[in-house]
């Protein structure tokens, strides 16, 4: 939708008593928003057949492919210099920048592919941590004498 | 006071509207204003989640996930307060959120639809999963996303996708006499290669001016003077404002995804024969099997209503409707009447499902 399909307001060229019930003042513009309105309407329906022409089509499409190649020569000349500019200066190309963008775009993929796995991960460890909580507490379990901080060797920090 | 100018000289009046008929030109308004997170990023892509305002236990279980066209601003669904379908839809107890495509760059040129629909969206769909701690959802597709959400629910919809909602959606291209577009893109009079070969990624500008063209007087005169002439309403200001914003805001098209638009949909109509291929799949729509709402806009110009009605008896979907509203493309959604016809239908269809 386009902001003209908002509602408006149509002058009716009323006068004298019919006016004053209407409470609105005689606007003498009315007859010529009538007449514009109507004009509106005619040009609106003979454009929309236009464009929907073959004809339409043809010379939209011839209008754009001269422009296409006309400006082809112009664009290929800038681009060209401005690539020998920028290497003539040691900076970065157009090409070079979309070349990093691209990788960029992989590397988040990568990402976004580990933060999946890694919520997967933590999912399974979410259903698994309660189930293991309701386990009868079996037979003690021996101390793990390893676990335990080895004794400071001389000298250590 | 006196001295001071009275209001109603024609002099202040003519001044008060060229400030107001400036403003509206020239600024933009305010939209998108319903608060929201960014809860997923790729590329340019971004998921948004919108802060409930409903509690948890009266909300709806199955989230929404809404994707619109490629080349246009996702924010017409959010478009101004009071006017959003975004904020109604969150005010109704659903858990939305919205894919954003962004805006692609000259690295993007080669993004077909392909990658949106089996890289982009699973992805944004496995997060809006974890987000929402729900392992179904409900997926609204608009325009260009119509087809993106019908690819997506062809290839990828399995039992998680519960229901799919199309607006306006431009499926069938067999049609060519009510297509306008398909005439103008016809392959005797546009080169496709030559527009992108030129510029990468199909300009906004372009893709503007296409659909301005289809009906020129309306949409370059007639909204014009109908501005002028409703200058003194701020409601109708505010509404104009808000909508010229969203319609200047133009975003270009990826390369890749305009070829197939043109080459595949439009000029060959290859999704509705079973012919379309992405990454070697066939999209069979024959395969959709979610609960279906296809909701045409009766005087839309963009996609006339004979491009979404044949979907229904492709899906193999038990629970499908078909919703006709008045209105056009955009209006039956962001028009003045969208909160008395389409978003309550919406609303009263999804909310039977989503519990």
């Amino acid at each position: 939708m386009h902001p003209a399909e908002y509602p408006c307001a149509k002058g009716g060229g009323k006068m004298g008593d019919e006016q004053a019930r209407d409470g609105k003042p005689f606007d003498p513009m009315d007859p010529w928003r009538g007449m514009r309105d109507a004009y509106l309407d005619v040009w609106a329906k003979t454009m929309v057949e236009a464009v929907n022409s073959e004809a339409y089509a043809q010379a939209s499409g011839a209008i754009l492919d001269s422009y296409l190649t006309a400006s082809s020569p112009f664009r290929e000349a800038v681009e060209k210099t401005m690539l020998k500019v920028l290497e003539q200066l040691s900076m970065p190309s157009r090409a070079d920048f979309v070349s990093l963008a691209e990788r960029m775009t992989n590397v988040e993929m990568r990402l976004d592919d580990m933060d999946a796995k890694l919520d997967s991960i933590l999912q399974r460890v979410s259903k698994t941590a309660p189930a293991e909580r309701m386990k009868p507490p079996s037979a003690p379990r021996q101390r793990n004498r390893t676990a335990k901080a080895a004794p400071k060797k001389k000298g250590a920090r | 006071m006196a001295g001071a100018p009275v209001l109603t000289d024609p002099y202040t009046l003519a001044v008060n509207r060229l400030k107001t008929l400036s403003k509206v030109m020239t600024t933009r308004a305010a939209i998108a204003q319903t608060p929201k997170e960014v809860v997923w990023t790729l590329n340019k892509a971004k998921l948004y989640r919108y802060v409930p305002v409903v509690p948890k236990e009266k909300r709806h279980r199955t989230p929404l996930l809404l994707v619109f066209a490629l080349m246009n601003r996702p924010y017409i669904l959010d478009l101004r307060p009071g006017h959003s379908f975004v904020e109604y839809m969150v005010k109704n107890g659903y858990d939305v959120y919205l894919l954003d495509w962004g805006v692609p760059g000259p690295e993007d040129k080669n993004l077909k639809f392909d990658d949106y629909t089996l890289e982009y969206m699973p992805r944004a769909i496995r997060k809006l999963k974890a987000v929402s701690g729900s392992e179904e959802f409900s997926l609204l597709g608009w325009c260009i996303g119509a087809i993106l959400a019908t690819i997506y629910a062809a290839l990828r919809g399995g039992d998680d996708l519960r229901n799919l909602i199309l607006l306006t959606a431009p499926l069938d291209f067999s049609n060519k006499e009510s297509l306008t577009f398909a005439r103008w893109v016809d392959e005797r009079y546009f080169d496709v290669d030559k527009v992108l070969g030129a510029f990468g990624n199909m300009p906004g500008e372009m893709i503007d001016y296409g659909a301005k063209a289809l009906k020129p007087v309306e949409n370059y005169i007639g909204s014009y003077v109908k501005l002028w002439e409703n200058l003194g309403d701020p409601r109708i200001v505010e509404a104009w404002h808000a909508m010229n914003t969203w319609v200047t805001d133009n975003v270009p098209l990826a390369g890749g995804a305009f070829r197939q638009l043109i080459v595949d949909l439009y000029r060959n109509d290859k999704l509705m024969s079973g012919e379309f291929v992405i990454r070697g799949e066939h999209v069979d729509l024959n395969r959709i099997r979610a609960n279906l709402l296809t909701v045409i806009a009766e005087s839309d110009h963009i996609t006339p209503p004979c491009q979404s009605e044949p979907i229904m008896s492709k899906v193999s979907s038990r629970d499908k409707e078909l919703f006709r509203v008045n209105g056009g493309h955009i209006g039956i959604m962001a028009g003045s009447g969208a909160s008395k016809h389409t978003w309550p239908h919406v609303n009263g269809w999804l909310g039977a499902r989503s519990k």
